[in-house]
């Protein structure tokens, strides 16, 4: 059924739906930059530290990576759609 | 600071590599055998678009991660600090933008357009044969240039760890990488790529052990650390880690990388969409796995190394010294084929798409377009003596190593993200780029980033990259506004309506 509903796509609606998922992405870029800020710089005032790592550290690296993955997830399997990208490769 | 080491103890360090350089030539001699019948091109230049998403994201990770994310960022961040892993952490965003923005759109046009190689879809979209030269020609010019570099940080740290000579060392990775470049093509470098990046964790999580162990454990080498080196936790590392740092290092290995035609390529390349989500969600976990582990242990080195980077040599010195004096002998060899094996994953990831520049974008356009017959078997031979000179080539500059090695490499990084950068984005998302635009964008932007960077003119002291990508936009917006539209067939094609 969800390979029917791709392979019934046109290409304008393929296109416009590849156009939709990079402005997700670009959206997700933005996103990740304000959380890098606030959750490095942001933090780097606190004299907080979690087996000896100081809070900002952890949050403006190990927490960046986490978020970056959740931004992934959500992108691939929320956001984002299967499209027939034509041609035979589908077949090969 | 080999010169103990026996020489059975050195032959004992080769057999690891040896084994894992075999195993590379092995899978491509496979590969060869496995493509044998298909379309030569297409098989050759980017794997016949079967890559699956495992396989995509390791291809993509490994030829973005070079061997200077495995020497000279972890040597920085021994010096700076968790400033320098903040900083490199926003690699994270490297896999998911580029598969996100270009991925299936490149999918889709690539089908579409029959296209193998990037610059196939930039002629496309901008109709302009001497676009599609300048394209490749940019390609080649850096590549060359990023593929010296990985050479001689390669065979550097070879030499240092095992006490071989450099020229020993060249040989041994260097020539392996282009011969199996040459015999198994696009997928061989993806299959060879994806144990490269599986060999740069196990290296990684191995090097971490031991510098843990040799250290005396995480606490007394953080607690020491506070007490020595208070700069590492304070994310300026008083003043070693300026802001303008940070900023340009977001366009240099963040935002810009998209642009980068050996990862746009990777989007020609896969089978299917399923695919293409999975590789982004394992990619961004790699290569921030990667990043971040990599770089904590070069600020745990401290626990290993009690000087100052200096004293060793520079921070280019600090993982070689770290892997010989905190692993044991044995284990040394398994050690460095994970650098080694982010140089070499790389070098293959340019050297086919610097080979496809030259007899797809270029020869075999030029045959077509004269109508020249160009047999399949001369198709093969040609494909793989481009993609073996150049790298024999590049082998050749690197046995003489130029200076200034590194500056190099990011000259070169930089340069690609000029000329390619606005010309794909708004090229592919963009109705009213043309032509015109494109061509100033590209020619105008690169020799305003190559003449600042030749002058050291720099801008609040950014990277000239700052400079070349601002003169780029506004050179393609010029152009666009000034010249003539695409015609409606070519937008038929890149923004079809219902």
């Amino acid at each position: 059924m969800k390979k029917n509903n791709r392979a019934s796509m046109s290409d304008a609606q393929k296109f416009s739906l590849v156009r939709r998922e990079a402005i997700y992405t670009g959206l997700a870029l933005f996103g990740l930059i304000i959380f890098w800020l606030i959750a490095g710089f942001g933090t780097a005032s606190l004299d907080v530290k979690i087996f000896h790592v100081p809070l900002w550290a952890i949050l403006g690296t190990i927490g960046v990576w986490l978020v970056a993955i959740v931004i992934s997830f959500v992108l691939s399997r929320v956001l984002f759609r299967d499209v027939d990208l034509g041609g035979d490769d589908n077949e090969r | 600071m080999n010169g103990n080491l026996s020489a059975l103890t050195s032959l004992i360090m080769l057999v690891p590599l040896i084994i894992f350089m075999a195993v590379m030539v092995g899978i491509s001699f496979y590969v060869r055998h496995k493509q044998a019948g298909k379309n030569f091109v297409s098989s050759y230049f980017v794997g016949n678009r079967e890559l699956g998403g495992f396989v995509l994201a390791m291809t993509t990770v490994a030829t973005y991660s070079s061997v200077s994310s495995f020497v000279g960022g972890p040597g920085m961040a021994f010096q700076v600090g968790f400033g320098w892993i903040y900083m490199a952490v926003v690699q994270v965003t490297a896999i998911f933008l580029v598969l996100g923005i270009f991925g299936k759109r490149v999918a889709l046009l690539a089908r579409k357009l029959n296209a193998v190689t990037v610059v196939d879809i930039i002629r496309a979209r901008f109709q302009s044969d001497f676009l599609a030269a300048v394209a490749a020609f940019v390609i080649v010019l850096f590549f060359c240039g990023t593929m010296t570099a990985q050479f001689v940080g390669g065979a550097k740290l070879f030499a240092a760890v095992t006490g071989y000579s450099y020229e020993a060392g060249l040989i041994l990775f260097g020539l392996t990488v282009v011969i199996y470049t040459s015999i198994g093509g696009f997928r061989a470098v993806a299959l060879t790529d994806t144990c490269c990046a599986i060999m740069m964790m196990i290296g990684i999580v191995l090097l971490l052990h031991y510098v843990l162990q040799a250290g005396g454990g995480f606490d007394n080498i953080m607690t020491t650390l506070e007490t020595n080196n208070p700069e590492l936790f304070e994310p300026f590392s008083f003043g070693n880690m300026p802001w303008t740092i940070y900023f340009t290092q977001w366009l240099l290995v963040g935002i810009c990388t998209i642009a980068l035609p050996q990862s746009v390529v990777r989007g020609i390349s896969y089978k299917n969409t399923q695919g293409l989500h999975q590789a982004m969600l394992i990619g961004t976990v790699v290569v921030g796995f990667m990043n971040i582990g990599i770089n904590f242990t070069g600020i745990l080195a401290h626990g290993v190394l009690s000087g100052t980077a200096a004293d060793y040599g520079g921070v280019d010195n600090i993982i070689p010294t770290t892997i010989v004096m905190a692993m044991p002998i044995e284990l040394v060899g398994l050690a460095i084929i994970g650098p080694l094996a982010a140089s070499i994953s790389t070098i293959s990831g340019l050297l086919i798409v610097a080979s496809s520049a030259i007899i797809k974008d270029v020869y075999l356009h030029w045959a077509e377009k004269n109508q020249r017959v160009v047999t399949p078997a001369r198709v093969k031979f040609l494909s793989m003596a481009a993609t073996a000179i150049i790298g024999a080539a590049v082998f050749v500059i690197a046995l003489t190593p130029p200076s200034l090695i590194w500056l190099i490499n990011m000259f070169a990084f930089g340069g690609l993200e000029t000329a390619f950068f606005w010309t794909l984005l708004l090229g592919l998302f963009w109705e009213r780029a043309n032509k015109l635009g494109a061509m100033l964008s590209m020619t105008g932007g690169t020799i305003i980033y190559c003449a600042t960077q030749a002058m050291g003119f720099k801008i609040f002291n950014l990277h000239q990259i700052t400079i070349g990508i601002t003169c780029s936009l506004i050179l393609f917006l010029i152009g666009s506004y000034l010249g003539k539209r695409s015609d409606e067939s070519t937008l038929k094609i890149f923004f079809p309506k219902n």
